[in-house]
């Protein structure tokens, strides 16, 4: 049973951490290699929310804001001149998001940061005392997936987006505005990459350079996904779950690598990963 | 090659009568390093379909790009309805009244009728008028809105394609190659619809290769040869069928 909360959970905060990065790769064909400063951009929302001693759930909608924010300003004056030039646009973002890890560490040091757990203690559930934390993260996963699925199938702004991953030639001859979608779907990748930063700083230290292994394990489940979130939500399971596994069972050292090796596996034996099920 | 194109031919091309709906005046575009379109000009008055005839290869489908600005324009000039257009994008290309049935992967296969027309209006508040209209002219799309537009047959995703353009009202319309492969009852539908919205005062520049129902369509006639126009004139004229298969062939 605990086996089995651990996989959920760890799948969850896998999938919180790397929607974000999903929506930007299929729409704007780049994978954004900033993912993770604006992860660590979030997580220090919660550093700051706490030190002016406000209620640390503020820090939510602060980090979504301020990741959407400065994914906006980061799309218009890097990502956007680079369009024609996407492997020039990966090396900006991973330039970007070590520019971003040594303000945040000019700001705030170099140390690494404690915040008060957003939800504390465990709960009885099916049986066995279980983080409450992890489990309000698991619910947290189901709704930003949720709102995720409804704005991609149901609103404008999400069917212009799969126009655009389908066929980007025609979105635009047809009158829509590709330049307004990439930015309006960097805006809220990075915005939900600063929220995933808020959650996670329960389950781990905050410090500037957090967001690297992040970003390092969200890569991979995006590129086994390839732009669609229903296969990353398998990705995250399955991964998850040998993450899991691995550490409990063999070495937690090499649970830490799994997702890695996993995707790389994965990969070669079938390029397009989890999408064509 | 401009040498090739004789000095009538050349005149007869550049007549761009003022108010032209569309005027191109020796347009120049390519990919890269390759030069695709040598100065085309050719003009298409308000309410005149012109044939846009080639074989494959020729440029009919880059020339159409360029005017809606996806290839960009290297020398030469554009104006439609009197505008010159400097670096408009598709989008204000629409809001100006210009509409567009593409020849390569034309629709999204994957999505419904109704999502790949929601595409094309600006807001779904556009969208029960533009269907209106596209019912008007393609009834049997009306019950079928739900379905994957990749599960429509060959000649059906062409009456999609030009029903779509026809949707928001366009003052000008490009068409590349609407009868490619299309059955030759649905063929005349299209004819049809085209004469209808002509008539309805509609500019049109209709790229082709299949030589009767251009000429059987249009108004004029031009010929692109690698790039440039080396015949063009009335499709009214006695030898205007005999003078473009020559051309065509190999």
């Amino acid at each position: 049973m605990l086996l089995t909360l651990d996989i959920l959970t760890t799948a969850a905060i896998l999938f919180i951490v790397s929607i974000g990065l999903l929506a930007i790769f299929g729409v704007l064909k780049i994978i954004n290699f900033a993912h993770g400063a604006w992860l660590t951009v979030g997580a220090y929302c919660a550093v700051v929310t706490a030190k002016l001693g406000l209620n640390p759930w503020l820090a939510l909608p602060l980090a979504f804001l301020v990741g959407a924010v400065l994914g906006g300003i980061a799309e218009h004056f890097i990502i956007r001149p680079l369009y024609r030039r996407p492997l020039d646009a990966i090396l900006a973002t991973w330039g970007l998001g070590i520019v971003v890890g040594q303000l945040v560490t000019l700001g705030l040091g170099r140390d690494v940061q404690l915040t008060p757990n957003l939800y504390a203690g465990t709960v009885a559930f099916l049986g066995v005392d279980y983080s409450a934390y992890r489990l309000v993260a698991l619910g947290i996963a189901l709704v930003i997936g949720t709102m995720f699925a409804l704005a991609i199938e149901r609103t404008r702004l999400g069917l212009s987006a799969r126009a655009v991953i389908m066929n980007e030639t025609l979105a635009r001859s047809l009158g829509i505005d590709t330049g307004r979608v990439r930015l309006v779907v960097f805006m809220i990748g990075a915005g939900l990459a600063a929220l995933a930063g808020v959650l996670l700083t329960p389950l781990t230290s905050v410090d500037p350079n957090m967001g690297v292994a992040w970003l390092i394990g969200a890569f991979m489940l995006v590129m086994v996904a390839d732009a669609s979130y229903l296969a990353l939500a398998a990705a995250c399971l399955v991964f998850g779950a040998a993450q899991v596994l691995i550490s409990t069972f063999v070495s937690p050292i090499l649970g830490s690598i799994a997702i890695a090796v996993l995707a790389a596996l994965v990969l070669r034996i079938s390029p397009k990963g989890f999408s064509r099920a | 090659m401009a040498e090739a194109m004789t000095d009538a031919t050349a005149a007869a091309a550049r007549v761009a009568p003022a108010g032209a709906a569309l005027a191109l005046d020796n347009v120049a575009s390519g990919y890269g390093a390759v030069s695709i379109v040598k100065g085309v000009s050719l003009s298409v008055a308000p309410g005149e379909i012109v044939a846009l005839l080639g074989k494959n290869g020729m440029g009919k489908t880059t020339l159409l790009k360029t005017i809606l600005g996806m290839v960009a324009l290297r020398g030469g000039g554009i104006t439609i309805d009197g505008q010159a257009l400097g670096t408009l994008s598709p989008a204000k290309l629409v809001a100006l009244g210009v509409g567009y049935a593409p020849q390569e992967q034309p629709l999204f296969q994957d999505l419904s009728i109704r999502d790949n027309l929601r595409l094309a209006v600006p807001s779904d508040r556009h969208l029960p008028a533009a269907l209106e209209r596209l019912f008007g002219h393609f009834p049997f799309l009306k019950d079928r809105l739900a379905q994957r537009a990749g599960t429509l047959s060959g000649g059906e995703q062409k009456m999609l394609i030009l029903g779509r353009a026809l949707m928001l009202r366009p003052r000008l319309l490009l068409i590349d190659e609407i009868s490619e492969g299309v059955q030759p009852s649905m063929v005349e539908r299209l004819r049809k619809v085209l004469l209808a919205e002509r008539d309805g005062g509609l500019s049109m520049l209709v790229v082709e290769q299949h030589v009767a129902f251009a000429l059987g369509l249009a108004d004029r006639y031009a010929v692109l040869k690698l790039g440039e126009i080396v015949d063009s004139g009335s499709t009214k004229a006695p030898d205007a069928q005999a003078r473009v298969i020559d051309h065509l062939a190999v």
